[in-house]
């Protein structure tokens, strides 16, 4: 049985699990189905030679990084720090991600929202 | 996150000239339109980030598109002061660690399902900063 057909029987199935549930289960699994879409990232060619998945090729750049540290421990805490800094003031950069976050805009507006949030953040 | 969020790449420079909305090419004005109106008195940088965020639009799935049309749709409607509240508690929510960010943002999602989809419970206004 080849992959499709195997997906066609499924399918039914499939299907009729869905149709039992709830809205919160719902919800869920569209949130889950989003943050899987957001992750989700091409393969990359590495230095024009081999296709790597992009997390491998992610691995690859984050280890020449910490050499790089090893050698510039001082350059790099100061740069991690004005990063840091401009990433707060950058209120381009906090729109567009409000734009394109798991939570619409007015969710960070919400009573419950904020109190959950202030109760973590003491 | 990053997938959808091009723009982060972005270098910060608050000395990027502003952009007039005449200058943005018809689909980026399609895409953009429900902000329109506060275009014009957007910084350069806040500009530069939502054109590229409506240059990704079509490389994104048909949810992720609802999603973002929803949102756009969501903050045009919003005042300049909940923008700002929304940023603060925005920001407050990335201190976090991962995983409490993930709980606190399923908590929503279930108890916005539980209330029936309807639109969030703004919080009483605050002055900005006084969290």
């Amino acid at each position: 049985m080849n992959e499709k057909d195997f997906a066609a029987k499924l399918k039914p199935w499939l299907e009729r699990s869905a149709q039992t549930l709830g809205e919160i289960q719902d919800t869920r699994l569209k949130a889950a189905r989003l943050r899987a879409l957001d992750a989700y990232r091409e393969p990359v060619r590495l230095f024009g030679l081999v296709t790597v998945a992009e997390g491998t090729a992610q691995t690859i750049r984050y280890s020449f990084v910490q050499r790089a540290l090893l050698f510039l421990p001082i350059a790099a805490l100061l740069a991690t720090l004005a990063f840091q800094s401009v990433q707060e003031s950058d209120v381009g950069d906090i729109d567009a991600q409000l734009l394109t976050q798991e939570l619409p805009p007015d969710a960070y507006l919400d009573q419950d929202f904020r109190a959950w949030l202030t109760k973590q953040q003491d | 996150m990053l997938f959808a969020f091009p723009a982060a790449a972005l270098a910060y420079d608050p000395n990027v000239p502003p952009m007039p909305w005449a200058s943005l090419s018809p689909q980026e004005q399609r895409i953009l339109g429900p902000i329109a109106s506060d275009w014009e008195r957007m910084p350069g940088y806040q500009q530069q980030r939502l054109i590229a965020s409506a240059r990704n639009y079509p490389s994104m799935q048909p949810i992720q598109k609802q999603r973002f049309e929803e949102r756009i749709r969501t903050w045009a409607a919003m005042t300049p002061g909940q923008r700002q509240a929304a940023r603060e508690t925005f920001q407050g929510l990335r201190r976090l660690p991962p995983e409490k960010q993930h709980e606190l943002r399923e908590r929503w999602l279930a108890e916005h399902a539980a209330r029936g989809n309807g639109p969030a419970r703004p919080a009483p206004p605050h002055p900005p900063g006084s969290r």
